[in-house]
């Protein structure tokens, strides 16, 4: 079973690092949901180059998170994800990445102000692009 | 069942202009191991004691768990598959078909169906005289004989050594579905970068015929780092005390390239070190990058 994860060799990000955000976000956003297979250890390993060491690990992080269940003998399955876990997920994984632009706009030496409105204009075309309304401050689930 | 495809201890060889060892390494059951080193470094020497084609002077080898020279061994070299770094001369006027005949009645587990389908995979022709095939279609061929038995451990000298690219991601294919067994192990020498990115969990270095170090590789390659570091034009840094490191070189005006082999702990270091010295980006380090640090290391010891 082949699932969509990209690495990014030259990224200095671990690579159990970036597997494990990805398939994490997989599980919460429900692209994979509860029972889904995955693929074993070692076919994952060889699709995304990485040794099944450093799967094995992602596959152990996300146990230990109660995102999947191992059933000895049967493989490894995407668990039930209860609403407060995917809500926590969800605002890690966005909390991440906003993190990592903040590291780049730090390096920059940028204001807050130009900061928060460079993620302004992001936002609007992003929207713009995919028809989206905004959503108005404060009423976000 | 124990978890050492193959366990060293203190071995030896020495030979008028050479010397192996002493080495000490275990390689673990279930895994892809690459013994990584340049030419000369005695890969293909270690892999003929395994083997017990060459007798150590000093040392002791175990393979699947069995004392390697120890008399009688038909047993044991029917779990092993073996493909030297190169063909032997003598076979140049054996058809295939007459090699793999003599070839299978050593191997009780020789497996006729999976030994066609990787002749077909390969499109190798098993009527050619082994002499008349092209390099990479007698590498093919070997590789078919070495695994039609159904090896738990597959030695492989320079596997891809011949083969162009088609063959070579045929040879990739047909190792991982080799290893999609438990407990199957693969131990390869290489300088073929790609290939053990692809294939290894494990990486060990093999220099002027002394290990330098068994990594497992992600944590390897996510280790070793080049950080572009800004010192501020403070006091003069004592990068020596960044953990890992390995060597610093001033790249521009303040700006330092420190490479470390522990890049999570030496950011930490420099998080805490003083306000004026930052991090400015960060590079992973190629493998081939790795391997000469080592080689450049071995040589300033030796």
């Amino acid at each position: 079973m082949w699932i969509p994860i990209q690495l990014n060799e030259h990224s200095a990000e671990p690579l159990y690092h970036q597997i494990e955000v990805q398939l994490r976000a997989l599980i919460v956003s429900g692209q994979m949901p509860e029972g889904t297979l995955l693929p074993s250890i070692r076919e994952l390993a060889q699709q995304t180059k990485c040794s099944v060491i450093t799967i094995r690990r992602v596959y152990q992080d996300l146990e230990n998170e109660g995102l999947l269940r191992t059933r000895q003998g049967t493989g490894t399955f995407v668990a039930s994800v209860d609403d407060e876990a995917r809500d926590r997920q969800r605002r890690s994984a966005v909390l991440e990445a906003m993190e990592s632009a903040a590291d780049a706009g730090l390096r920059g030496h940028f204001s807050d102000e130009e900061l928060l409105a460079m993620l302004r204009e992001v936002l609007r075309r992003k929207r713009e692009l995919t028809g989206e309304a905004q959503i108005p401050s404060g009423e976000g689930s | 069942m124990n978890d050492a495809a193959i366990a060293i201890s203190g071995l030896v060889q020495r030979r008028a202009n050479f010397e192996l060892g002493p080495i000490e390494l275990v390689i673990p059951r279930g895994y892809v191991t690459a013994v990584v080193g340049p030419n000369g470094s005695g890969k293909s020497s270690l892999f003929r004691l395994l083997l017990d084609l060459a007798k150590p002077d000093k040392g002791r080898i175990e393979l699947l768990g069995e004392r390697v020279g120890s008399g009688e061994d038909t047993a044991l070299k029917a779990r092993i598959g073996y493909v030297p770094e190169q063909s032997i001369d003598i076979e140049d006027g054996l058809r295939g078909s007459q090699k793999a005949d003599f070839v299978r009645q050593w191997y009780p587990n020789w497996d006729v169906n999976l030994y066609q389908e990787l002749l077909r995979r390969f499109e190798v022709d098993p009527a050619l005289k082994l002499g008349k095939m092209s390099k990479g279609m007698r590498r093919k061929f070997d590789l078919a004989l070495a695994i039609a038995h159904q090896p738990e451990l597959l030695l492989l000298d320079e596997p891809s050594s011949g083969l162009d690219p088609i063959a070579w991601k045929m040879m990739i294919e047909v190792l991982h579905r080799y290893m999609d067994r438990n407990g199957r192990t693969i131990v390869m020498a290489s300088h073929i970068i790609d290939e053990v990115k692809r294939l290894a969990d494990y990486i060990v270095f093999v220099v002027q015929g002394k290990v330098l170090g068994m990594y497992e590789k992600d944590a390897l390659l996510d280790g070793w780092q080049a950080l572009y570091v800004d010192s501020g034009g403070g006091a003069a840094m004592d990068w020596t005390r960044m953990p890992g490191f390995l060597s610093a070189t001033v790249s521009r005006g303040t700006t330092y390239k420190v490479v470390t082999a522990d890049a999570p702990e030496a950011e930490r270091w420099l998080a805490a070190e003083e306000a004026n010295v930052r991090l400015i980006s960060k590079q992973k380090l190629e493998l081939d990058e790795i391997l000469l640090f080592h080689i450049e290391q071995a040589r300033g010891v030796l």
